[in-house]
């Protein structure tokens, strides 16, 4: 057997050099493919089986039950390869993400058919279908019911089932994708280049950031993700880049602003007049324009800086930002439809031609626009490189690859790349590896990664086990280490939620801290401890498993034993002695201690309903972050059927096997131990 | 710390496990049990302080509305205090001054000399980045980006008093606040019901589950989950009497229901339940407003309304505890003082925060809040900072808590103080 691995392991270094060389011909001698192909493990003191543990924690979402033994059999080296190409096949999971369909539509698509409450209000009263003057006025179930045949008459459906579907599709991705490490990447840089659910103009556009931005190009070069998230919808309305246009004839302006005061006076002599005819109506009218007429908006020249490229400490100032913003004005999202100023860019393409556009400077691509004409055509210097007078799209193009290829920018990615996979405070020395391979790579991130698994640091005492699991992996570590089934992912997103991660709702754009002390306090730490119990008892619908199946239906003999025997299943390679030894006096023998407790179980179950909370209570824990909007998704989607309440007599009843077993898994779930990865 | 756990150890542990799981002899237990323990904390003083994240614009909350420089600027978002130009003006302060008229709960708070404002307060470090910014007004080290405790961490450590309790200092956040990480123990709780070892319909095997993550918690070689481990197993040992969940305001107060009512009832629910709050934090978000800020009505104007209404509720609701109660509220930066190119206002620098309690120098706006022409600006653009947050901070810390090391809660600090508090 070893000589055969020997074998295919060799193999696999001539066909990975070969494969190397030929994809960068004339590269250089010393780069980190020639130098190491097998991981420096051996070296750091660890075990093929400990280092495959190692590996399994930090690029998948967790190891399946003998995902171990499949990882040794293809070599650690060529797995990793494998996941950096995440071109696996993944037929389980295309199955299972089928009944989806908000996935497979596009941003134009998905705009025009999940609306919100009020767009839809708006679109069937256009129709005249509720009555304009009194919409109040009208039995809200008959409006209920209009509003209903109208959006199946048009095929609309409600924004709430596109934000479930959203939710939901990672969860599943997550759990069964056989490409963990695109996973990972997508996940983590959907976190770096952050949007949230929580700004409305940007809800619609989230799906779609995610699959066509930000994961096709998870592995890819850093600088053709920040263009593609520049210049995608999502990006552009969550930092407000669509409407920060040249603010000549903006009230923003001084000329503007003098424009305006006059109106106002003319308004205010026309009111003391009490003269409130077509006159007043027309400066009315005109105020309004003017308040609507739009100018610059720092918010996205200062993140991309900031948080998206250069770090806060990467050497720019204010006055960078607000000359980037002029350098980024007019790009924008081309309409989805005739809302929001749609007809008079459809009017105008009509009119002037898409052609004659193109030779103005006027760019359309997808659902990107560049709209020259309210684009600021004066010179701006950013960090120290002059953009001249009247220049159009190209300026941005200059300024994104300039900022991607920053070395301030390689430095802080690797730094947070460091800090995902090997320790919150990553040694320097392996960032400043990672950092010279972005610089000579031109950003290529499936390197960077290589150069961070082939380094000492990654492999060393002081990165094992030093990463803490967030809400969301904690959970789908259980899943996959449960080897369970999910038939209603939502119900997990509700604990993950309430462990402290609610996914695509973060709402500042800096994404998620990727920290231990971020994610563990005392009010988190319980939830998780909660979930434990809550999981292995059953009491989270839609999440099946089968405890006994994963022992080879080997029904342990006792409670010590299951212990010894479901820390290894659900930690594997990891030193159990201390949890199975803190943990067999208590459970050795659950029988006498139900005797013992079952007076006073009998007492603390009267006062059970009010210290405990009801499932409907969790499902509803959202009421701190105050999106009544969710909640109804919430409410709205999951005709939850009750769990069943255990009775006491049916726990003794059941005080056998499967109880002591849930139990005991519930508390490795909840142990510290299951929290490290 | 010894003797704080040894406490907890001989009471909460007791009760909890007084029925007799996890090895605890029953005599012991109804011992306990039937030792009614007085706790020694009740007169302490209690600092509030709410984190308004995202910038609030100190311009808007409350105005310098006789500023022409300002009307200028703000073509748009100005808002008067003269009767008739609007059907809700600014509430007229001191004839230089208005505040929001959103806020006209603070009006009578502001009127009996409880509610001082600090106006053109910030930090005298100019980043405009949101997160660099908090952090430091978190820290309290503006300078010092390396600072790993919190000033209200801090705090706690020079109450000059052994605590008793795991809720001396308490943030109602789902993740615990920079402001207090540190040494000295600090709960984050986002929801008081939540806070046990839950199983539905079985109370025994909770209990049992509760006593193992105990002992696993305890043997960690984290020192991270170590710690957090203890102190919420101590605290929900507390808890544990109390009833969470039928909490009713006294004095007809109503908060409102949203992120930062809920969290104010909940401190206020901490504060009555006696266990030994001294130090209590929350937050509340939504004041980046980049883009259609509002005026009388939108975004803002529901911001303040929403903060002004939950405090003016928790003021109410604690009536009977007002003298050992101040609240405070910070923001990390103000806001451009000219609006910008869609009706709303970038980052800036100095903004404005309220001091409200019976010991403070209410009635008043302090602080030195310039003419804004453009010469007196920040750069050109934003309310310069004249007043450093520190020095406001450490004023209300010292005269509410009796904090006296300054050295230790603002390090590289000179320790001036502008006079928000009274005595």
């Amino acid at each position: 057997m070893k000589r055969h691995l020997q074998t295919i392991f060799v193999l696999f270094l001539l066909i990975s050099s070969v494969s190397i060389l030929s994809a960068f011909s004339g590269v250089e001698k010393s780069g980190i493919e020639s130098k190491s192909l097998k991981f420096p493990y051996k070296q750091a003191g660890l075990t093929e089986r400990q280092a495959t543990a190692h590996l399994l924690g930090r690029f998948t979402y967790g190891a399946t039950p003998g995902e171990i033994d499949e990882v040794l059999k293809i070599g650690l080296e060529k797995w990793f390869d494998k996941q950096l190409e995440a071109n696996s096949p993944n037929d389980s999971l295309n199955t299972a993400l089928a009944p989806y369909e908000a996935l497979t539509k596009d941003n134009k698509e998905i705009f025009n058919t999940y609306l919100d409450g009020g767009q839809i209000r708006k679109r069937a009263m256009k129709e005249g279908l509720i009555p304009q003057d009194s919409t109040g006025r009208i039995e809200y179930k008959e409006r209920k019911g209009l509003v209903d045949s109208f959006m199946k008459a048009n095929g609309y459906k409600p924004e709430g089932e596109l934000i479930r579907q959203l939710v939901n599709q990672k969860i599943v991705r997550a759990a069964y994708s056989n490409n963990q490490l695109q996973e990972i990447m997508t996940s983590f840089w959907f976190n770096h280049f952050n949007v949230s659910l929580t700004k409305n103009e940007c809800i619609r556009f989230v799906p779609c950031y995610e699959r066509d931005v930000i994961r096709p190009n998870s592995l890819g070069k850093f600088g053709d993700l920040l263009l593609a998230t520049a210049k995608s919808p999502a990006m552009l309305t969550y930092l407000d880049n669509f409407r920060s246009v040249a603010s000549d004839n903006n009230v923003n302006s001084e000329a503007g602003a003098k424009r305006l005061r006059e109106l106002y006076a003319q308004q205010l002599r026309l009111n003391q007049n009490g003269d409130t005819g077509m006159q007043y109506k027309d400066i009315a009218n005109k105020i309004k324009g003017f308040k609507n007429s739009q100018g610059l908006n720092e918010n996205y020249a200062r993140e991309i800086m900031e948080l998206h490229t250069l770090g806060v400490d990467g050497g720019y100032t204010q006055a960078d930002v607000t000359n980037a913003a002029k350098v980024l004005t007019g790009w924008t999202i081309f309409p989805m439809n005739d809302e929001y100023g749609g007809t008079q860019v459809r009017k105008m393409i009509e009119k002037v031609g898409e052609e004659k556009l193109k030779e103005q400077g006027f760019v359309h691509e997808g659902d990107f626009m560049f709209a020259v004409n309210k684009h600021d055509k004066t010179e701006k210097v950013v960090l120290g490189n002059t953009f001249s007078a009247k220049g159009g799209m190209e300026e941005g193009l200059k300024l994104i690859d300039m900022l991607a290829h920053h070395k301030s920018t390689a430095h802080f990615i690797c730094k947070k790349l460091a800090a995902r996979f090997v320790s919150d405070n990553p040694p320097a020395s392996l960032v400043d590896k990672m950092a010279q391979t972005f610089m000579d790579k031109d950003g290529d991130i499936k390197k960077v990664l290589l150069t961070m698994v082939n380094a000492p640091e990654f492999w060393s005492k002081q990165a094992l086990r030093e990463k803490i699991k967030s809400p969301f992996e904690l959970t789908i570590s259980t899943v996959r280490a449960l080897n369970a089934k999910v038939a209603q992912p939502y119900q997990l997103a509700n604990w993950i939620n309430k462990m402290g991660e609610r996914i695509y709702y973060y709402q500042a754009p800096t994404g998620f801290p990727d920290r231990a002390q971020y994610w563990i306090n005392s009010g988190s730490l319980l939830n998780r401890m909660n979930f434990g119990l809550a999981l292995s008892s059953k009491r989270i619908p839609g999440v099946t498993f089968d405890l006994t199946a994963l022992n080879n239906n080997h029904e342990p003999e006792s409670a010590e034993a299951a212990l010894r025997v479901y820390c290894k299943l659900l930690m594997p390679e990891r030193n159990v002695d201390e949890t199975v030894k803190r943990l067999i006096p208590l459970i050795n023998d659950p029988l006498i201690h139900n005797k013992i407790d079952a007076a006073a179980t009998k007492t603390e179950s009267t006062l059970a309903p009010a210290t405990m909370m009801s499932e409907d209570n969790m499902m509803m824990t959202t009421s701190n972050t105050d999106n009544k909007k969710a909640n109804e998704v919430l409410r709205e989607k999951f005709n939850r059927k009750k769990a069943p309440d255990y009775t006491i007599t049916q726990l003794q009843a059941n005080a056998g096997t499967n109880t002591m077993l849930s139990q005991v898994t519930g508390i490795i779930i909840g142990s510290p131990e299951f929290q490290r990865r | 710390m010894s003797t704080r756990r040894g406490f907890i150890k001989s009471t909460g542990a007791l009760a909890l496990f007084a029925a007799g799981i996890g090895g605890v002899p029953g005599f012991i237990a109804r011992a306990a049990n039937s030792n009614k323990i007085i706790p020694p904390y009740k007169k302490n003083k209690k600092l509030v302080c709410i984190f308004q994240r995202g910038a609030m614009d100190g311009l808007m909350a409350v105005t310098p509305f006789t500023d022409e420089f300002l009307k200028a600027a703000r073509p748009t978002l100005f808002m008067s205090a003269a009767k008739g130009t609007s059907n809700t003006p600014l509430i007229d302060l001191d004839g230089r001054f208005g505040l929001h008229p959103s806020m006209k709960s603070f009006e009578p708070l502001f009127r009996e000399k409880r509610l001082g404002i600090v106006h053109a307060v910030g930090s005298p470090n100019n980043t405009r980045s949101h997160f660099d910014a908090q952090d430091y007004m978190e820290s309290g080290t503006p300078f010092n980006k390396g600072t790993n405790t919190g000033w209200l961490n801090r705090a706690v450590g020079l109450l000059g008093h052994e605590s008793s309790s795991p809720f001396q200092a308490v943030s109602i956040t789902s993740s615990l606040p920079k402001a207090f990480y540190g040494d000295n123990a600090a709960l984050a709780i986002n929801n008081l019901q939540d806070f046990a070892i839950q199983m539905r319909g079985n109370p025994m095997a909770a209990n049992m589950a509760a006593k193992s993550f105990e002992d696993l918690y305890d043997q960690t070689s984290s020192s991270l989950l170590n710690k957090t481990g203890k102190e919420s197993f101590d605290a929900v040992k507390m808890l544990k009497k109390a009833d969470t969940k039928n909490y009713k305001p006294a004095n007809g107060a109503v908060y409102p229901d949203n992120q930062i009512g809920n969290s104010l009832k909940q401190i206020a629910q901490l504060i009555k339940m006696d266990v030994g709050l001294e130090v209590a934090f929350t937050e509340c978000g939504g004041w980046d407003t980049h883009y259609n800020q509002g005026t009388e009505t939108g975004q803002f104007s529901r911001n303040v309304a929403d903060l002004s209404n939950a405090i003016s509720a928790f003021w109410k609701d604690l009536s009977a505890y007002q003298d050992e109660v101040t609240l405070m509220t910070m923001t990390e930066f103000g806001r451009t003082v000219k609006q910008n190119g869609t009706a709303g206002t970038d980052h800036g620098r100095g903004s404005c925060l309220f001091v409200l309690g019976n010991d403070v120098n209410g009635g008043k706006v302090h602080g030195n809040m310039p003419i804004l022409s453009k010469e007196n600006l920040e750069d050109g653009r934003d309310v310069p900072v004249t007043t450093d947050f520190r020095s406001v901070f450490s004023e209300v810390a010292d005269a509410h808590l009796k904090i006296n090391d300054d050295k230790v809660l603002f390090p590289e600090w000179d320790g001036k103080k502008i006079g928000v508090m009274r005595g």
